[in-house]
């Protein structure tokens, strides 16, 4: 069957019309059919005219039998439904029944196209009603063969229209294209509107046919020349013409993209030179705005298509290469420019890429100069429209940014480098030092220790690595270094310690550590010191020496003048007495009697600055003891300066020994008096301060807590720094020899601090100074005090005392005093002695005991005397002893305590107050 | 020094560019004739060099081996003209040319006399029009072809006088039966025969303006 689209059929005709037809036709129809005219009727009752009758010409024109194109319309013979002119010529004409002719494309049964020309007429019946439609047709298609014969036939016989149609069928398939034809051998030129309007000429005229002048009359002139010898190649055989020119139409430029052939006749002459011309303005602005970015962006676009061995380039690609300028290059032209190293700049020649963008940095050696670049490369993968990977990329110098990137690697190395250099510097450094460096981790176990550790210590470094600090310390030390870790591990810098280290060999080494705590770790420097220790110690033994020698120089200076006193007074009563002049024996008496005194109140300074005084120490209002001794100083200061007494209200009770601090006061104002020998003002205040730790920091016994201040502060002269740093040495003095001690600082200092105080000095040269003393404050009311009675010694009632005294001489004088004051006395020397009798029924009404003895102390044995009879009195009697040095915590109740030297009656007063009171108190021990 | 010789003013090189896409039209159609297939030739631009920029030219588009027909021409103008492929595309003009149909040891045994018949019409194609449309007459040598890399070609090229001659260096684009073979034209000439076709191409200029338009 036939595979021609179908129309609708009718297959039943009615045989009735076949007879009508015969009737209508008559002789005429028959020999009509019977020609060589192809023939066509059609049933003109029925819809859409089908096909009644064909006869044989028809089947042997179209190649369709009969019986195929039977009830069928004439349309079948059409390849496209599509409408043209002709065919609407003959709907029309149809629709009037009026004759027409026309050409029309057909197609054969074996699908061969050709131009069938039909001419169709309306039969009509009797009444002249339309009842048939007979159409004859004919091959036609050598009119529209292509060829010269055929074209001059073509164009003898169509209008100028039909050009006109051609040029617009050129127009439609070229888009918004102008097209051109010009006839060389008539010199003429045709062209269709839109070149007309791009050329600014009149369409009508245009296409009606121009002389060939036309073509260059709208040409900008700098391109007209040009045009003109390209045109005169084409119109002399070049065949392939193509331009880009600008045209000037009423003052506007525009951009024309003339494209075009020559054909030739068979003689091989130009016959026609045509073409298509576009308007490339937009284009042509984009190509120019792209062209100067890359140019001046100096960006180098290129394409390739994978597979091939060319690739498209612009101007500017080939400019940064240092080619020469080319469209199209080898790829391996180009990729030869490529340092080995780097990836090639053309890519995925085997096309295994088909998508996605790609960049890329490679180093090219220009082709012209040799000078090596560094160059980036950026693009985009995709499909071409005739199938392959198209890569569109552009390419740019970025050398510098690479300069600049070596540079700053270059310096980053260096940078390194100097870095290193100053790691090995440290390095060395902590190689080659002396000094113990180290690292301590957070747990207080050593992380790192330079060389130096195993130097001076022994250890090897993996011994010490993670052995704790506290390990390498002398254990005297140990506990100094916990207490530092532990600040240092709370982030708190200490500046400076000296601890020991133990070595491997035990023995202590000295280290003087400067520590720093830093990001959880700790940082240190030990110095070994001990070498300065030792030289230290042996400095630290010849000052003490040295000061011993001052001391004890000092000290026989004084004691051999007034042993001096004392010995010559008594050599010259004994004379006196050997001579019986008894007369002046009292004077030398008195004389070495004051000797003696003078050297008892030296050593008790002595024992005073040397903090071993026995200190009655007891709760007291300073102010009542500042204003009872109030007379005493105005005397001392004399008139040229004025006392002021400042005591601030509510003064806490302080504890210390009224004695000494009444001595110490006296002291101080003696000295603020020296210091202005022109007069001024001396205050003594009170008040009560609150003291820390760190105000306490120079005190050695001292506590934070309440104080009271005892405020000395003169207007005199003042000390000079070095004599400040100096104030409270022993035997130092500023005052002309013989004029003082130097020991009256230096006592009040031991006092304060043996008082559990502190004493502050603040002076300056010409404004002078203020003494500050710290005495501890007492919770409660102070003691009433009491009276001390000064009457003479009452006699005894010869009650037993029990004297131990080492001293033949001290015994010989007590037992004296005793046996004259009519008591009995026993004499011991010592416990050998002593403890039958303590332990002996033998009734005793009082012990009188030396402290320091050889053997047994004198309190052990008043506890061994105690122990059999509780509550006997004890009076102790004491040069000197450590531990009587707090009389509070040295005695017991019933016990009290007399300070060698003392005066015979201070010792009888002291003994009979005892058994009186004891006397009232209760009853004496049997 | 700079291996661009400017010598021709762009209309210059414009018409010269012309009358070689004419001649190559000419060769063109004989080709067609020949082989009995579409052929089309045409000649996009042309370049003034000297011959070292020839040799740099090549040597930048053509990385592989070249093969070229060489002929000598004298008249107004004397001086060597050389047609020259890709070695690579040598093959392909012969089948064009000389009819597909070949096995492959026939296409190389015809390849030198395919080669010298196709360099043959294209040259004289070229300098007959250009004589013609000059309107001076030139004589001739025969083709002979050779191959070598762009250097040795250029090297080849050796004319005798002292300066080295240019070399107007034109692209030729060959379309045979819609397949591309790229080539190129290379007319070596010293300057004084340059400067004579300088003055022919301005005649020739004067008189297709004043003749056409």
């Amino acid at each position: 069957m036939s595979d021609i689209p179908t129309p609708e059929r009718h297959p039943d005709i009615p045989s009735r019309r076949r007879q009508e037809l015969a009737a209508l036709g008559g002789p005429w129809l028959e020999a009509l059919t019977a020609s060589a005219v192809a023939i066509v009727l059609t049933d003109a009752l029925l819809p859409d005219d089908p096909i009644l009758h064909v006869n044989p010409a028809f089947e042997a024109l179209t190649g369709y039998p009969a019986a195929e194109a039977l009830g069928r319309n004439c349309r079948f013979l059409q390849p496209e439904p599509a409408e043209t002119e002709a065919r609407a010529r003959i709907r029309e004409a149809l629709a009037t029944d009026a004759p027409v002719t026309a050409d029309l494309l057909n197609r054969r049964r074996d699908g061969e196209r050709f131009w069938n020309r039909i001419s169709i007429a309306t039969i009509r019946d009797g009444h002249g009603a339309p009842a048939f439609r007979l159409a004859t047709q004919a091959d036609v298609s050598s009119e529209y063969a292509d060829d010269p014969a055929a074209r001059e036939l073509r164009a003898s016989r169509r209008s100028l229209a039909e050009v006109q149609e051609r040029l617009r069928v050129v127009q439609s398939v070229a888009g918004a294209a102008g097209a051109w034809e010009w006839d060389i051998a008539s010199k003429r030129l045709v062209a269709d509107a839109r070149f007309a309007s791009i050329y600014g000429l009149d369409a009508a005229t245009a296409a009606s046919g121009l002389p060939t002048a036309a073509f260059f009359a709208a040409v900008h002139e700098e391109d007209r020349m040009r045009l003109r010898i390209a045109v005169a190649g084409a119109l002399h055989g070049a065949e392939v013409f193509a331009r880009d020119y600008r045209v000037v139409v009423d003052g506007e430029i525009r951009w024309v993209a003339a494209r075009g052939r020559t054909y030739l006749d068979a003689a091989e002459r130009p016959l026609r030179f045509a073409g298509v011309l576009t308007d490339i303005t937009d284009q042509r602005k984009v190509e120019e705005r792209l062209h100067i970015a890359q140019t001046a962006g100096e960006v180098g676009s290129f394409e390739y298509v994978a597979g091939y061995g060319t690739a498209e380039v612009s101007e500017q690609f080939c400019r940064l290469l240092g080619l020469r300028p080319a469209q199209s290059l080898p790829v391996r032209t180009i990729n030869a420019l490529v340092h080995p190293e780097d990836p090639a700049l053309i890519q995925n020649r085997d096309g295994r890429i088909s998508s996605g963008t790609a960049s890329h940095e490679f180093r090219i050696t220009r082709a012209d100069t040799g000078e090596e670049r560094w160059l980036a490369s950026r693009g985009e993968y995709r499909a071409g429209l005739a199938g392959g990977t198209i890569f569109t990329g552009v390419i740019y110098d970025i050398t510098t940014t690479k300069r600049s990137e070596a540079a700053l690697r270059l310096l980053t190395e260096k940078l390194e480098e100097r870095v290193e250099e100053r790691t090995q510097e440290r390095d060395r450094l902590w190689n080659l030092s002396r000094d113990l460096l180290n690292v301590i981790g957070p747990d207080g176990r050593l992380r790192a220790v330079n060389p130096a550790w195993t130097r001076l210590l022994g250890h090897d470094e993996a011994e010490l690595i993670g052995t704790s600090i506290e390990a390498l310390t002398h254990p005297e030390d140990a506990a100094t270094a916990r207490s530092h870790l532990a600040h240092l591990l709370h982030g708190e810098a200490i500046a400076e310690f000296d601890i020991r280290m133990r070595t491997k060999g035990g023995d202590p080494r000295w280290v003087s550590w400067t520590v720093v705590p830093e990001g959880g770790a700790i940082y240190g420097i030990g110095r070994d010191v001990t070498q300065r220790k030792l030289l230290e110690d042996q400095l630290r033994q010849s000052q003490k020496m040295e000061a011993v020698g001052q001391l004890t120089g000092g000290i026989a200076h004084d004691f051999n003048n007034m042993l001096t006193g004392i010995l010559g007074g008594i050599d010259m009563v004994r004379r006196r007495v050997s001579q019986g002049r008894l007369d002046d024996v009292d004077r030398f008496l008195e004389a070495a009697m004051q000797s003696g005194q003078r050297a008892a109140a030296l050593t008790h300074r002595l024992l005073a600055f040397s903090r071993r005084q026995t200190l009655d120490s007891r709760p007291l209002d300073v102010a009542v003891l500042v204003r009872s001794i109030e007379d005493l100083l105005r005397r001392t200061l004399g008139e040229q300066i004025e006392l002021v007494i400042d005591m601030g209200p509510d003064l806490w009770s302080a504890v210390a020994d009224d004695n000494q601090l009444e001595s110490a006061i006296l002291n101080l104002a003696i000295n603020s008096r020296d210091a202005m020998p022109d007069g001024g003002r001396l205050t003594i205040g009170g008040r009560n301060v609150h003291l820390s730790a760190t105000d306490l920091a120079h005190s050695d016994r001292g506590e934070a807590g309440d104080y009271v201040e005892i405020r000395v502060a003169d207007t005199g002269l003042g000390m000079p720094a070095d004599v400040l740093a100096k104030a409270f040495d022993p035997f130092y003095t500023t005052k002309p020899q013989g004029q003082g001690t130097g020991l009256g600082l230096s006592m009040v200092y031991g006092f304060i601090q043996q008082s559990r105080g502190d004493v502050m000095i603040e002076s300056r040269e010409g404004s002078g100074t203020t003494i500050r003393l710290f005495l501890p404050r007492h919770h409660g009311a102070p003691d009433e005090t009491p009276a001390k009675p000064r009457a003479a010694a009452l006699p005894g009632t010869g009650e037993t005392v029990l004297v131990i005294e080492d001293d033949p001489a001290v015994r010989l004088l007590v037992l004296q005093v005793l046996q004259e004051l009519g008591y009995r006395a026993i004499e011991t020397a010592d416990e050998r002695d002593a403890v039958p009798i303590l332990q002996s029924a033998r009734h005793l009404d009082l012990l009188i005991s030396d402290v320091g003895l050889p053997g047994m102390s004198g309190r052990r044995l008043a506890e061994i005397a105690r122990a059999s009879r509780p509550g006997l009195p004890v009076l102790f009697m004491t040069g000197y002893a450590r531990e009587a040095a707090d009389q509070a915590q040295f005695l017991d109740a019933g016990m009290e305590i007399i300070t060698k030297p003392f005066a015979v009656d201070e010792l009888g007063q002291r003994v009979n107050r005892i058994l009186r009171t004891k006397g009232m108190a209760g009853p004496s021990s049997e | 020094m700079s291996d661009h010789v400017v010598p021709l003013e762009e209309m210059e090189r414009d018409a010269l560019t012309e009358l070689v896409n004419i001649g190559v039209s000419r060769a063109a159609a004989s080709l067609r004739k020949m082989a009995g297939q579409q052929v089309l030739l045409s000649v996009p631009s042309l370049e003034v060099v000297t011959r070292g920029g020839a040799a740099t030219l090549i040597r930048e588009r053509e990385s592989g081996d070249l093969v070229a027909v060489r002929q000598d021409f004298e008249g107004v103008f004397s001086g060597r003209a050389l047609l020259i492929f890709p070695e690579s595309n040598s093959m392909a003009l012969v089948r064009a040319v000389a009819g597909s149909a070949l096995s492959d040891a026939e296409a190389a045994e015809m390849e030198d006399e395919a080669l010298t018949e196709t360099g043959n019409v294209v040259l004289n194609s070229c300098l007959a029009t250009m004589a013609n449309m000059l309107q001076r007459p030139l004589t001739m040598s025969l083709p002979q072809v050779v191959r070598g890399n762009g250097v040795g070609l250029f090297e080849l090229m050796q004319v005798s006088t002292e300066e080295g001659g240019v070399v107007l260096f034109l692209y030729i684009n060959f379309a045979i039966n819609d397949r591309d073979i790229r080539g190129y034209i290379a007319m070596l000439m010293d300057l004084p025969s340059l400067q004579a076709l300088r003055l022919l191409i301005t005649e020739f200029i004067r008189r297709v303006i004043g003749d056409e338009v």
